[in-house]
């Protein structure tokens, strides 16, 4: 039997025996082929590129990568937040993809699995890398995905808006109060963020808890405390809609690009959306500190290419030459550049930036990027539930910051 | 509400030019529908716009439906096969064993009837878990016959509980009767109990063929390629991991819904046609 | 009559066929039309219990099982999950999240249900009248079911909007609100949202199969009625409402043990927020199992609300056998 569940129970044996017989069956003499010599023409992927522009960009550059490796390919693209049930499905049936991409938090928790071959058994190069990229592919020293390109959050701002009620754009948690206070007007808002109940939200927290010099690993502190004390305060006052608590990112995005919030905290991804109407016209500066001096601490964000446990060795080895391939400096520049995104190797930042001035700041702030997943690892989504619960709790008034933090850190 | 609509006098002198119910009825079809009516006006509104959307779509930008057409016709009619081919297997496996519950003092027929209930209970994800692998074994991945298969889990059990349920009211005498005539069990099925029932199949097979129109976890979890993509799996090629072309999902949704509701439509007809015919009773 | 005096009859009929076979042997050539008969009678219910078992009996008995171990991602690839006995139930039913869960799951279900139901109804009643574009009208209300549901929880999510929503826009046109009413972010208002919305989706349910038991009625049950004088509110009372009791039932049940379980719609409109205040049991169970990949736990909590929902059934069932019994 090939399922995980049948392996190695006796009971469930029995009662698949009683039910699941006959469908069953019919699997148990199939195998996924370990043969190491063969002649390897295709290679299947899976990843969650799923609508365009970037299904085509990474679709393109999949395919040129597998016609210098001489493998045609054949790609599947699922919607994101089904990709981790999918995985698993096929984890258990045996049935992963040669080549495999995931968000970077959710590496970890896969590799921890045993699904994925670290990078080194073929040869990968992991050189150059940004330091928080190389976290967010590594499990237990070992690097098992890299990603060509990473993104961040950071501050957009609407410059129409700020110059006319004489605002400019905030580096303090001062600052930003203030401005988000005077930008808010009629049915205007001065700022937008997203708080909602899913890992988007604790993402978007993560800028000012880090810089804070706040730790996912203890939430209950008083630097965390602060951060989520601006973040609390911003919407008691006015300045943030109170939907906050229920808008995912591309929310927060219209709500920008319809003139309902002067600045907002959003990635370089809205960009497209955001240019489709000229007359609007946008800045980006890094999400403000606490106190001046203070380094931002942006959270990294991209999809990671891992070569799945498939068994068969020389398909792993052709799965790897296409995960290589997809981060050589060439495509990271081109991919960057297509998708809005930043090449992960340090040594093409500076000319990216030069090149691509819009995405300057995220260029910038992902040098020092940190993964989410660098200190807890598969620890991670336990904890990330956590933050988004304080976040919850604190901005409905339910519980004070600090309450709302100590609280969610002791469950 | 008046007398004359909790009783049915009215169905032999009825009234036929009663406007002023059909008047009730379209308001009352106009707050229901509102949403339906909200989907399609964004789905009219430039560059998907969501927030400020306008009552009615004054400029009127049909990108998303261009896209639509372009892109999902072969989806749409992946999920007419599957819906219609979803409410054949699950009439033809509901039927017999809603009257064999109905009608024959069947051992373990409470049993079978319970477990039927219990089925309803379990979320759908563990029966996709469960499927994939077996699927997988099978060949069944990417194939219609699987997820005509697959989506009927949502029918069966539903049908038999639903036609159980009318049959109740059938007369056993007429079946009686029929048997004494020296009809078989299986003439005493297709030719007596089949056109009685004629109302409670067709109730059952259109939620049926609802449930497998809006199938999405199956649609998921049982294919991994485009091949055989139902629209409800289709539409999320719109929705990303970092952005959405809502203009296009609503163009999709409103144009999957009008052939079926078509057959929505038809399938009513067919009931009323049925009943008025007085051959139930 | 109802499931419940289904269940009974059909165990009682058995009983007393019992001794009948038994004696059997005495009558060689009755029996064997006898047992020919029974073998035919369960060629109808065989392929539905065999479809049954392959698509619910398999899954039901990896996910009892899958809440009795520590089973995890890696569960997956390597099939190895420790026995932890009972651990998973003792952690999500003491976990303090439960009393909340339970909660909105009972304020949910019962609160969808009373408004699908009763509205349904009295629209099921409302469409046997005769009148122009009957038909037409009634098949357009199923078109709520056309739509998939992450395109419906999409436009509820607009319509409902705090600040440029089309219902609080509505209201404000009219005055009878001042600033906007945050549907789905205030914790005292997102349920009750969340239920609206699920009570819209479910109208057409109840209407469309209601209005088929209604037309299983005979009409000369109404006629004879009416020579004894009931009419009206007294011809629904012991007429129209008696008749329907089996399809009430099924439609009851069913709809309690489909709320239960409701999950995208939720998913889609709040996420379980803001702060837990919709959070049900099914999503707590989602959450556990697809956001924080404790799989065991996700199942045991799962199965709570496979029992929940058995609980109810079985104690509907007693009270309605009982209710035929009288």
């Amino acid at each position: 039997m090939k399922s995980a569940f049948t392996r190695n129970r006796p009971l469930a044996t029995a009662v698949t025996a009683l039910v699941g017989l006959p469908l069953l069956l019919a699997g148990c003499g199939a195998s996924s082929g370990s043969a190491g010599s063969e002649n390897v023409t295709e290679i299947s992927v899976m990843d969650y590129y799923n609508n365009e522009p970037d299904k085509s960009f990474i679709g393109d550059a999949l395919n040129s990568c597998a016609a210098e490796a001489g493998v045609t390919l054949k790609r599947e693209t699922v919607p994101g937040k089904s990709l981790i049930s999918k995985v698993l499905q096929q984890s258990s049936s045996k049935t992963l993809p040669d080549v495999l991409m995931l968000d970077n938090p959710d590496l970890q928790q896969i590799a921890a699995t045993g699904a994925l071959a670290p990078l080194s058994d073929f040869k990968v190069s992991t050189e150059d890398f940004a330091p928080g990229v190389l976290s967010a592919g590594t499990y237990k020293d070992k690097v098992y995905g890299l990603a060509p390109t990473v993104n961040t959050i950071a501050l957009f701002y609407n410059k129409d808006i700020l110059a006319k009620a004489g605002v400019t754009p905030p580096a303090t948690w001062d600052e930003l109060e203030a401005a988000a206070a005077k930008l808010t007007e009629g049915d205007q808002y001065g700022l937008a963020f997203n708080a909602n109940p899913t890992y988007e939200g604790t993402w978007q927290f993560l800028p000012l808890m880090w810089s804070n010099g706040g730790d996912e690993k203890n939430i209950n502190t008083p630097e965390t405390t602060q951060a989520l004390q601006l973040w609390t305060d911003l919407v008691k006052d006015g300045s943030v809609s109170s939907s906050a608590l229920n808008w995912t990112q591309a929310d927060v995005n219209d709500q920008f690009l319809a003139g309902k919030a002067a600045m907002m905290v959003n990635g370089p991804w809205q960009i497209p959306a955001l240019s489709k109407q000229p007359s609007l016209q946008y800045g980006v500066v890094k999400i403000p500190v606490r106190e001046a001096g203070q380094t931002a601490v942006a959270p990294l964000g991209g999809e990671v290419w891992t070569v799945p446990q498939t068994g068969n060795k020389a398909r792993q080895a052709k799965a790897a030459e296409i995960v290589s391939c997809l981060n050589s400096d060439k495509n990271q520049m081109s991919m960057a550049k297509a998708r809005n995104t930043i090449p992960s190797k340090t040594s093409l930042a500076e000319t990216f930036a030069k090149e691509n001035p819009k995405l300057a700041t995220f260029t910038e702030l992902v040098k020092t990027a940190r993964a989410r997943t660098g200190q807890l690892g598969d620890g991670w989504p336990a904890q990330a539930t956590k933050i988004y619960t304080a976040i919850q709790a604190a901005l409905t008034g339910s519980a004070s910051p600090g309450d709302a933090l100590k609280q969610a850190q002791g469950q | 509400m008046s007398k004359e609509t909790m009783t049915r006098p009215i169905h032999k002198k009825a009234e036929p030019r009663n406007w002023g119910n059909t008047a009730l009825a379209i308001l009352f079809l106009a707050i229901m529908l509102f949403p339906v009516y909200w989907m399609i006006n964004a789905s009219l509104q430039p560059n998907g716009a969501t927030v400020d959307t306008t009552w009615l779509p004054l400029n009127p930008d049909f990108t998303g439906y261009l896209t639509a057409i372009r892109e999902q016709g072969p989806n749409l009619v992946t999920s007419l096969v599957i819906s219609l081919g979803s409410v054949l297997l699950s009439l033809a496996i509901a039927a017999p064993a809603a009257y064999a519950l109905a009608y024959f003092k069947v051992k373990g027929a409470g049993v079978v009837l319970f477990a039927i209930l219990i089925s309803q209970m379990i979320p759908g994800i563990v029966v996709a878990n469960a499927l994939y692998t077996a699927y997988n074994d099978l060949g069944l991945l990417n194939s219609i016959p699987g997820l005509i298969l697959a989506d009927s889990a949502h029918g069966i059990p539903f049908a038999i509980l639903i036609i159980r349920a009318f049959m109740n009211g059938l007369p056993s005498s007429v079946i009686e009767a029929a048997k004494v005539d020296g009809a078989g069990h299986l003439r005493a099925f297709f030719s007596i109990v089949i056109p009685l029932s004629r109302n409670s199949l067709i109730t059952a097979g259109l939620f049926t063929f609802l449930f497998a129109w809006s199938d999405f976890l199956f649609a998921l979890t049982l294919t991994t390629t485009e091949a055989v993509r139902p629209v409800t799996l289709g539409i999320f090629q719109y929705i990303g991991a970092y952005v959405n072309d809502w203009s296009s999902v609503m163009a999709t949704a409103v144009l999957a819904s009008i052939p079926a509701i078509i057959l929505l439509v038809a399938a009513q007809k067919y009931i009323a046609a049925g009943t008025s015919s007085g051959a139930v009773k | 009559m109802s499931l419940a005096a289904d269940l009974s009859p059909s165990k009682a009929q058995s009983r007393q066929h019992g001794p009948a076979v038994d004696q059997a042997p005495l009558v060689p050539r009755r029996r064997n039309r006898h047992r020919k008969e029974r073998l035919f009678q369960w060629l109808f219910l065989v392929p539905a219990v065999v479809y049954m078992a392959l698509f619910f009996g398999y899954p039901v008995v990896k996910n009892v099982i899958m809440s009795f171990q520590d089973y995890t991602t890696a569960t997956f690839f390597t099939g190895e999950a420790p026995w932890v006995g009972v651990q998973n139930y003792v952690t999500v039913l003491s976990s303090s999240l439960f009393s909340t869960s339970l909660l909105n799951t009972a304020l949910f279900t019962i609160g969808s249900i009373l408004g699908q139901f009763v509205i349904g109804l009295a629209l099921a009643i409302f469409f046997q009248r005769k009148f122009p574009l009957n038909g037409i009208l009634r098949s357009l209300l199923l078109l709520p079911w056309l739509l998939p549901l992450i395109v419906s929880s999409a436009v509820w999510r607009w319509i409902l909007d705090k600040d440029s929503g089309a219902l609080n826009r509505f209201l404000g046109d009219l005055n009878i609100i001042e600033t906007g009413v945050p549907w789905l972010t205030s914790t005292s208002l997102a349920l009750i949202a969340v239920v609206g919305v699920n009570i819209w989706i479910g109208i057409p349910f109840n209407l469309t199969i209601l209005y088929g038991g209604l037309q299983e009625i005979p009409d000369e049950l109404y006629e004879a009625g009416s020579l004894d004088g009931a009419t009206g509110w007294k011809a629904f009372r012991y007429i129209t409402w008696p008749m329907l009791k089996p399809v009430v039932s099924v439609v009851l049940v069913l709809g309690v043990v489909y709320t239960l379980k409701v999950l995208d719609i939720i998913l889609g409109l709040t996420n379980g927020g803001p702060a837990n205040s919709t959070q049900t049991i099914a999503t707590q169970s989602y959450a556990l199992s697809f956001q924080e990949f404790k799989f065991g736990e996700g199942a045991a909590l799962g199965n709570v609300l496979v029992i929940i929902s058995l609980v109810f059934a079985v104690l509907y069932l007693r009270a309605s056998r009982r209710a035929v019994d009288e």
